[in-house]
Parts: C-alpha cells; structure tokens; sequence
C-alpha cells in the first residue's frame, strides 16, 4: 500500500515540502522502515548515517512498534530522536 | 477532571506564561508548589547560540503530555494539579522553552511530580530542537530514540543514563 509520509526534525531538510508518498510492499510498520530506507539510500545522501534506524514510526495517537501493521489510513508521520525541553 | 493542562506555544503568536501556569496549579489545600522553567541558553558544548528553533509534531505532543499528567497523577495521587506547556517556533536566547508546573498538597510530591514531568516531555515527547549559532551555522540536536517508548518510566529517574545538549543544563 501507499504511505503518506510527514517528516519532522532533520528529516525535513532533506525532502522538500517534508511530505513522501511511498509504496510499501509490506503490511508493518518493519516492511515500511525498510522501503524508507532504500529511499534514503537514493534520495537523501546528506542524511546522518544509522539516522533512519532510531526513527519512530507514528500516527496522530500513538507511535508504533516494528511489528504493527500500517494504518488503514495510511498516514504516518516519522520522528527522529527527539530533543525537547 | 481539570487537574492537569497541556499547552503549545507556538512563537509566532504567543510566549509561555509562567504565571498562568502558577494560577493553574494553585488550590487552597496545596500546601507545595513547584515550577521548572527552562530557557534558551547561550552557550551549548562551547559554541555560542544565537537561539533556538523547536519544532513538534503538535497532535502526539499534546497526547503524550496528557499520558505524563496521568502518570504522575498516578503516581503522585488524585490531588496532583500539574501544567504542561512547550513553545514551538524559533526563540531568542532568554526567551522559555518550557514550563511545568506542579500543586500537591505537600511539598516531596511537587518536587517529584515536576521533576517526572520535566524528565518525561525531554526524553519521550516527539519535539526538536534546532541550535542556531552565532557563527551562522545550525544544528539538529541528537537527542533520544522513540523506537523504545513507551519511556514514562524511563523517564521518571532523577538522574537520566545520558547527557543531551540541552538549553538548561
């Protein structure tokens, strides 16, 4: 399915608009971590190496572990390592 | 049931307001107040800051608040009156990032409940940080991974396992 995907923190220095619709061909949250990251690997070569891996998957709600399944909505947001306060 | 309040500030149209967060926690039977407020620092790991631009993702943010609230309520007792509130949008050096404010009836819980709170939003609210230097340069600060949260608990030690460059310290 397609995921619509809202970047935030240094993620949306390297997408313009910090918005990414990507076709992931998997029904997890793991399937759509990976189809991110063969992404990254052609699109964003100013990301920090092992970013992706500590990124959070999330929905308006709640943030998903690997194993979950993709919202049926198919909206998901990506949080780097996060750094308030 | 009115005993906690969550708020983001988004820069651009208003400032965190220490006072008001004082009233809210306030109540004839609270015999302790604390209050944490942390601001824009000059100086981060020897670079000099011009300010700060914090960014957050405004749905989860308020939730995950509203969770910490429920925590400490648990944790702390049905009294607990406790204020949450983060700015988003660049600041100046000076200017507030972040202001908790806890009422209890005793003075352990207040201190406790704050500290929790405080712990709580640094290492689990999806919020960033963005230093701008003086130099002209900025920099995404590295900060804490989610993919392990729920950090509630994690987050409730006085004495986090790991530094981050934060603004108050």
């Amino acid at each position: 399915m397609d995921i619509e995907l809202e970047l935030f923190g240094a993620l949306r220095d390297l997408e313009a608009g910090d918005r990414l619709r990507l076709p992931v061909p998997g029904e997890t949250v793991a399937d759509l971590r990976e189809a991110l990251t063969v992404y990254a690997t052609g699109h964003w070569p100013r990301i920090a190496a092992g970013l992706l891996k500590s990124c959070a998957f999330a929905t308006a709600d709640s943030v998903l572990r690997d194993s979950a399944p993709l919202p049926a909505d198919g909206h998901m947001v990506v949080l780097p390592p996060v750094s308030g306060g | 049931m009115g005993h906690h309040f969550v708020h983001v500030a988004d820069r651009a149209n208003e400032v965190l307001d220490p006072a008001a967060a004082l009233e809210f926690v306030s109540d004839p039977g609270f015999g302790g107040v604390t209050m944490f407020v942390g601001r824009v620092r000059d100086l981060n790991q020897g670079r000099e800051v011009a300010g700060i631009s914090y960014d957050l993702y405004r749905p989860l943010a308020l939730a995950r608040f509203g969770e910490i609230a429920e925590q400490a309520q648990r944790e702390f007792g049905p009294a607990l009156k406790l204020y949450i509130a983060h700015a988003l949008g660049r600041l100046a050096v000076g200017e507030l990032a972040v202001v908790i404010a806890a009422g209890t009836p005793h003075r352990d819980e207040a201190f406790r409940a704050c500290r929790l709170a405080i712990e709580a939003v640094k290492h689990s609210a999806p919020i960033w940080k963005q230093e701008h230097y003086v130099d002209g340069d900025s920099v995404w600060s590295e900060g804490c991974s989610l993919c392990d949260a729920p950090a509630v608990h994690a987050a409730t030690s006085p004495a986090p396992a790991h530094d981050h460059d934060d603004p108050q310290r």
